[in-house]
């Protein structure tokens, strides 16, 4: 490593406050856009709060959303790099404070395996009690050592869906259910407009893993075939921001296809991001030698 | 037009409303979610929710929890908290405050208990300016759970259910 433990410290837990505190600059504009086309004045004025809101939240570095998030963390690696046991901890120790900082919903749960699933050990008055999900490390191309900090909210975790869908060898067919189970999630989200986070893969973990990195990936300015499809045909629903009827239940479809296997399934994870996700962050941690 | 909502709320002030007015609420309101919502209605049924100190007469339930982090509405069709709003209803709750959609059943209930249900934005940081005093009214051991009162100053939201009508039913 060439940052000390410390300095990877610090810009864990600054990355962390921004992902929880701030939208991205394609993000604004995906809202500037949708307020200037929204015809519904309760929508248009749904619209307005949560921008306004992210305005203060990113001033005062404060959460946008009670609902902090659990921390999902994805790590890239470039050529020369090395990732240590050692930077892990560094990035544990970042997470905690960037949950103590900005401060995060204290919503660990504490005792064993019974208790955790029921709820019955109490819960954590530390923010830093919650602990991050396992980390997704992928190769990227540049000689760096970057982390992409997300926060996942608990309501797209209720309304999400991972499942089979068989294919027909069509993938109109696969789109048509995509569809179908967004408009389904984004209407009972309640925390729309949403940005639809989609993974297609082999097997349920790398459906989700596809979907996560589908968020760290999508610009709201750059739209597939595919994601543009997706979003309109929801839109159509008329669901709304909140859910009050409107043009605006999604702002965008981030979607990737993973690897697919020779059979008539493919794994199909749909996550309804909320008005504030992706909540996201990313920080380089490190370089490789030949820099 | 906004319709400006000072608890506590009176049997006037809910008929008066109408499905889709916007409102700004202020004054002493309750908050609790999934963890202490069945226990006040479990209170309500034995008999000892005056323990709790709090006239829940006019009064109104922000769906949310109160931590550092500040307030914000989680699903108010929840399981455990739509359970709730019938019999907090019938307990004299006049305003239910979350998001998302209700059932048929919750929004009939609702109209007999001439009580109203609103949808609020999550502007957590803006509700934060809005927010300027809290307590733990019972259940402390459920922390950010725990039935909490807080005072609040023009909080922005829409009604989503009166008189047994609902936003999520109109005609698009």
């Amino acid at each position: 490593m060439t940052k000390s433990y410390d300095e990877i410290v610090g810009l864990v837990r600054d990355a962390l406050t921004e992902a929880g505190s701030t939208f991205r600059e394609d993000k604004k504009e995906a809202y500037k856009k949708a307020i200037a086309s929204e015809h519904s004045e309760r929508a248009k004025w749904v619209l307005e709060q949560i921008l306004a809101n992210a305005e203060v939240a990113e001033k005062n570095r404060a959460p946008l959303c009670d609902d902090t998030g659990i921390p999902h963390l994805l790590l890239e690696v470039g050529e020369d790099c090395a990732v240590t046991g050692r930077m892990l901890d560094a990035i544990r120790a970042g997470v905690a404070e960037g949950l103590r900082k900005l401060p995060g919903r204290p919503m660990g749960i504490m005792g064993g395996d019974k208790e955790r699933i029921d709820q019955s050990g109490g819960l954590d008055p530390d923010p830093a009690g919650v602990e991050a999900a396992p980390v997704l490390i992928r190769r990227c191309p540049d000689n760096v050592i970057r982390l992409h900090v997300l926060m996942f909210g608990g309501g797209p975790a209720i309304r999400a869906k991972t499942y089979r869908v068989f294919h027909k060898h069509d993938a109109q067919v696969v789109l048509d259910e995509i569809v179908s189970w967004a408009t389904e999630s984004v209407a009972q989200l309640g925390c729309s407009p949403c940005t639809l986070a989609i993974g297609v893969g082999r097997s349920h973990y790398e459906a989700a893993s596809m979907m996560l990195q589908a968020q760290v990936d999508g610009r709201y300015d750059v739209q597939s075939e595919m994601e543009k499809e997706i979003t309109d045909r929801v839109n159509k629903a008329g669901i709304g921001p909140l859910g009050l009827h409107g043009d605006t239940s999604v702002l965008a479809t981030f979607m990737k296809v993973g690897p697919q296997r020779a059979s008539g399934v493919r794994i199909v994870c749909v996550r309804p991001a909320c008005c504030f996700e992706p909540r996201i962050a990313t920080v380089e941690l490190d370089h490789g030698d030949q820099v | 037009m906004i319709r400006i909502l000072k608890t506590p709320i009176s049997e006037d002030d809910v008929r008066e409303l109408n499905v889709g007015d916007t409102v700004e609420i202020s004054g002493y309101i309750l908050c609790g979610r999934d963890a202490v919502l069945p226990k006040v209605v479990r209170m309500i049924e034995v008999g000892t929710v005056g323990d709790l100190g709090v006239d829940l007469r006019g009064q109104v339930i922000f769906h949310t929890a109160v931590s550092p982090a500040g307030v914000g509405p989680t699903s108010s069709n929840k399981l455990e908290i739509e359970s709730s709003i019938a019999p907090l209803s019938e307990a004299g709750i006049k305003l239910h405050l979350g998001k998302g959609r209700l059932h048929k059943e919750t929004v009939e209930a609702l109209g007999r208990s001439n009580s109203a249900y609103a949808v609020i934005p999550p502007v957590t940081a803006l509700l934060g300016s809005k927010t300027s005093e809290e307590k733990t009214v019972a259940f402390p051991e459920l922390g950010m759970e725990a039935l909490h009162l807080i005072k609040v100053d023009k909080y922005p939201a829409v009604i989503g259910a009166v008189h047994g009508r609902s936003i999520y039913d109109e005609e698009l």
